[in-house]
């Protein structure tokens, strides 16, 4: 079975931090893989081991997407080939024009059965590219997957709702998001991040981004609001006191 | 302005559409086999066949949307919903504006990093697709509408997923995002049966027990409805008391709206004392049943 992987690189949330004034400073913040993405790479890696098939990751974004350290990161999880479209045009997308861009990579590579996400990205966690994706292929959609058993052709997908545990069957190619429940991310390594380093890279150009439908301002830090911040050191009988008279006159 | 909602749950239908009567002339309420009158000025609802998901109910309401027009769609962030309004945005040629914590004048305050930062983001075009969670549309409004209800056929698009079973999982449908006290517990609860601490002070002075994320996905202590933070609850009661919750901002992001915030935490470093009205430094299991007594 073919897989790809939906991989999204952004800065480390982390090391995000903010100024006085609001402004975020994301210089220190380096590139990772998004969290949530690392199960689906897991995933991947899996099917793709149990069924000798092949395991691709797929990535669009700006320039900083093709950080050695991270494509490593990636090919070191049990992927087999990365094809990544860095272009500072393809920075900041929204949902649209990123499944825009993932779609023309897709049509670039070997074909695959199986395109699975990650539950949503660290930095909007907005869970929209994946259905986004199935619509422009014109493919189904499964959300909330914890497990996946490939079949011929199609695949039986067990899946989470707020409300129930449900077996779905679905024809291939779909495209599946996966919980974080589903797998345990791997543990890198000295030697698979070797091998990583001989795993083929393909640097796409020439991918078009879509016009945006939605227009987002730069992010500033939210504003905080103003607080009292009396803190009692100690919980002796006193402060509860006056901890419990201050609940009282809030209630 | 006329506006779509979309909503599995009758908790979200119910609030989005009086979350929506300030700004719309027209409310259309969709349901999936719930219709419910009295709250929109229609109702339409898609009766799924037992082996369809919602998420495959995108031509279906690519017809409603085409039928009704509507110059912006709500939609419940339901993980089926949000798969569903994907797809409907695609259609529509846009992407959806998700994480909302605020709207005004259709331009929505959007979480970045999980709360560490915030965006304005505007649509471009119409119609336009919120992802509205509970808690982030103007609440006190009331529900009025007609009784109205339409059924709209389910339309299944040529290749779709096949339900083979289901098993129901235990929900509670939580009244956390209309509580004016709330109490949230966090990791500083080690075990299970410290929660019973909690919820003493929660009868004492009428509040509502939430949590942090891990309490309800890694401990399953409490359910999922009632986890408050990034894709959980984000909340604006007038009291917040965070009992054994650091702070992190995934979690503050769904109360740092609170008119009044106290914290209870072991940790005198812990993050949450830096944006509390009142802090108490002490261990849950003294402080809790001192204060529980107190305000009895």
């Amino acid at each position: 079975m073919k897989i790809a992987v939906l991989t999204k690189i952004l800065p480390d949330g982390q090391d995000i931090s903010s100024a006085p004034d609001g402004t975020l400073d994301m210089s220190r913040a380096k590139p990772v893989i998004s969290e949530y993405d690392l199960t689906a790479l897991e995933v991947a890696a899996q099917l793709a081991a149990a069924t000798a098939g092949s395991a691709y990751a797929v990535s669009a974004g700006d320039a900083s997407v093709s950080d050695s350290k991270t494509v490593k990161n990636i090919l070191a999880r049990g992927i087999d080939e990365l094809f990544l479209a860095a272009d500072n045009r393809l920075g900041d997308m929204d949902s649209h024009a990123t499944a825009g861009a993932l779609a023309a990579l897709l049509e670039q590579m070997p074909a695959v059965d199986l395109i699975l996400c990650g539950d949503g990205s660290a930095d909007l966690y907005a869970k929209q590219v994946g259905p986004q994706l199935a619509a422009c292929m014109d493919i189904p959609y499964i959300s909330g997957a914890i497990a996946i058993e490939p079949g011929e052709g199609s695949a039986v997908v067990r899946r989470k709702t707020e409300t129930a545990i449900e077996e779905l069957e679905v024809s291939l190619p779909a495209v599946v998001s996966i919980l974080p429940e589903a797998a345990t991310p791997r543990i890198c390594g000295m030697k698979d991040i070797l091998a990583a380093g001989k795993k083929p890279v393909h640097a796409v150009a020439d991918i078009e981004p879509a016009a945006s439908g939605i227009q987002a301002s730069v992010a500033r830090a939210p504003q905080q609001a103003e607080r009292l911040n009396k803190i009692f050191e100690t919980a002796d009988e006193d402060a509860i006191r006056e901890f419990a008279a201050a609940m009282r006159a809030a209630l | 302005m006329k506006t779509l909602v979309i909503a599995e749950s009758e908790q979200a239908a119910r609030e989005l559409s009086v979350g929506t009567r300030a700004m719309a002339d027209e409310i259309v309420l969709v349901t999936f086999g719930n219709p419910i009158p009295g709250i929109a000025d229609a109702c339409i609802d898609i009766s799924l066949p037992d082996d369809a998901i919602i998420e495959d109910a995108y031509l279906t309401l690519g017809d409603v949307i085409d039928a009704e027009q509507p110059d912006a769609v709500f939609i419940e962030p339901s993980s089926q919903l949000l798969g569903l309004g994907g797809r409907i945005a695609a259609l529509a040629g846009t992407a959806a504006i998700t994480g909302i914590t605020e709207l005004e004048d259709g331009a929505a305050q959007t979480n970045y990093f999980g709360g560490t930062g915030t965006r304005t983001v505007i649509p471009l075009s119409k119609p336009v697709i919120y992802m509205a969670g509970l808690g982030s549309l103007p609440s006190g409004g009331t529900a009025e509408g007609t009784d109205e209800v339409r059924s709209a056929e389910f339309r299944r698009p040529e290749r779709s997923a096949v339900k083979k079973g289901a098993q129901a999982l235990k929900t509670e449908t939580s009244s956390l995002p209309e509580a004016e006290v709330v109490v949230a517990v966090g990791r500083g609860f080690s075990q299970e049966e410290q929660l019973g601490l909690a919820r003493d002070l929660c009868s004492a002075i009428g509040a509502e027990l939430g949590c942090t994320r891990p309490i309800a996905e890694t401990s399953n202590w409490l359910p999922r409805s009632s986890y408050i933070g990034v894709s959980g609850l984000m909340l604006s009661p007038h009291v917040y008391i965070g009992a054994g919750v650091s702070g992190q901002m995934q979690h503050m992001v769904g109360c740092n709206r609170a008119d009044m915030v106290f914290a209870i935490n072991k940790d005198k470093n812990a993050p949450i004392f830096k944006q509390c009205d009142y802090g108490i430094v002490g261990n849950i299991e003294e402080v809790l049943p001192a204060l529980t007594e107190a305000l009895s």
